[in-house]
């Protein structure tokens, strides 16, 4: 606003600049034409006709002053106040409606948000649910397969315990009717057992 | 061939006389008469629909309201709210009887010195009385801006008081001078075209020219007038 004040400011000191100059020339040439003999003065220094330009003024001034001010200034004000509050009331509008977006967008976020924090933990549960029962499983199967191995090692062992008792029993047997058949001779079962146990000490 | 000066002669129309006063009806004031209509029709015809987003009369005539609001807020300020219209309606009268006068045939009333000093006359008077009015005795410290050395005052104030009463005749001058020299200019430069003939397309050219530049001195002048219409009002009102 202020600029375009200066500026015409500015035109308006050029254009009376201008008017200046032009004018002199146009009054040269009027006193020119004045000079002609015969030729009347200026009409408008006519003083007859005074009174009635100015009778006419008044009241032509005064009509329309009365239809500017009591008309047209309150009719043209009431349009432009008019414009005014609608525009305002738009803005307003405008402002609560961003506003509500803005409301609706940040619970969206949030709800957004909180849908990835329980899905995190949904999956950290999962994957240590998952984790744990992996291990126990582990340590299950693991303890299993030792009871497994513990008892068949045991068993092996009894058997082989019972097999060496059996070879001693036929070892005793077959050495005491083998020495009976070849000298007749009968043989303490204690004497028997303790070259067996030599024996057996001896090839193991 | 006639006068250049010839056209500002006026015709009565309906003659008229009170008390030995000749009130004629003149061109003159038939096209004062036409101005209000004019400018009353361009007000209030253009604002009918009273639209919101407006048309182009509309928007003319909301234009011309806020040119002149914004001069006289600018100017004056709030307290001149209240010669808004005054100072509304100076302008459309004028402007429109200075552009009117441009319709060939037409009589431009602010060709009319009496009519311009009138018009400044009244105002220079009105302005005064409402400085004295508002201000008293107060009022002719405008003469004499405070902050000003004392031993300046033998020559600054003549220089006011006189440059303050002459007010009405520059106002007054500079439209009537402005007006005149225009429509003389163009009434010689047409002379000069039925003078020469057919070498008369030279000047012809020059008063297509002349014809645009009499437009915007039309509009100028009304706008010159209105805003220093302003600026004495603030000198009244606010005193600088």
């Amino acid at each position: 606003m202020r600029a375009n004040f200066d500026s015409l400011r500015s035109v308006a000191r050029r254009g009376i600049v201008a008017t200046l100059a032009y004018g002199l020339g146009a009054s040269l040439s009027v006193s020119a034409m004045a000079a002609e003999p015969g030729e009347a003065k200026l009409p408008q220094l006519d003083i007859q006709t005074y009174p009635s330009q100015i009778f006419w003024l008044i009241i032509a001034f005064i009509v329309l002053y009365f239809l500017v001010s009591k008309i047209a200034v309150p009719r043209i004000s009431e349009v432009l106040s008019e414009r005014e509050e609608r525009i305002a009331d738009d803005l307003d509008k405008a402002e609560t409606l961003s506003k509500e977006a803005e409301q609706v967008r940040a619970e969206y976020e949030k709800a957004l948000a909180e849908a990835r924090d329980k899905a995190h933990a949904a999956t950290r549960e999962a994957q240590e649910a998952a984790a744990k029962s992996g291990a126990e499983l582990e340590a299950e199967s693991h303890a299993k397969i030792s009871g497994m191995l513990k008892d068949a090692e045991s068993r092996i062992a009894a058997a082989r315990a019972e097999a060496v008792g059996n070879v001693r029993s036929v070892a005793r047997d077959v050495a005491g009717d083998a020495v009976s058949k070849l000298i007749g001779v009968q043989v303490a079962e204690a004497e028997i057992d303790k070259v067996i146990d030599a024996t057996m000490e001896a090839r193991s | 061939m006639a006068s250049p000066v010839e056209q500002f002669k006026l015709k009565p129309l309906l003659p008229l006389e009170v008390g030995g006063l000749d009130l004629s009806y003149t061109t003159s004031a038939l096209w004062m008469t036409i101005t209000v209509i004019g400018v009353t029709a361009f007000l209030t015809l253009s604002m009918r629909g009273g639209r919101l987003v407006p048309g182009r009369w509309q928007s003319m005539a909301e234009m011309s309201y806020e040119f002149i609001a914004g001069m006289v807020r600018e100017t004056v300020g709030n307290e001149g709210r209240q010669y808004f219209p005054l100072v509304l309606t100076l302008f459309l009268f004028i402007l429109f009887g200075n552009l009117m006068g441009m319709i060939p045939y037409a009589y431009t009333f602010t060709s009319q010195i009496i009519v311009t000093f009138a018009m400044a006359f009244t105002i220079f008077v009105g302005v005064t009385i409402l400085g004295l009015v508002k201000h008293g005795t107060h009022f002719f410290t405008l003469f004499f801006p405070s902050g000003t050395p004392i031993a300046l005052a033998p020559v600054l104030i003549p220089i006011e008081v006189i440059s303050y009463f002459v007010r009405p005749v520059s106002l007054s001058v500079r439209l009537f001078a402005n007006m005149m020299a225009g429509h003389t200019m163009m009434k010689v430069f047409g002379g000069f075209v039925v003078a020469l003939g057919i070498f008369g397309v030279a000047p012809m050219v020059l008063i297509v020219a002349l014809t645009g530049f009499e437009i915007m001195v039309a509009v100028l002048q009304a706008y010159v007038f209105a805003m220093l219409t302003c600026m004495y009002l603030n000198d009244a009102i606010n005193l600088h």
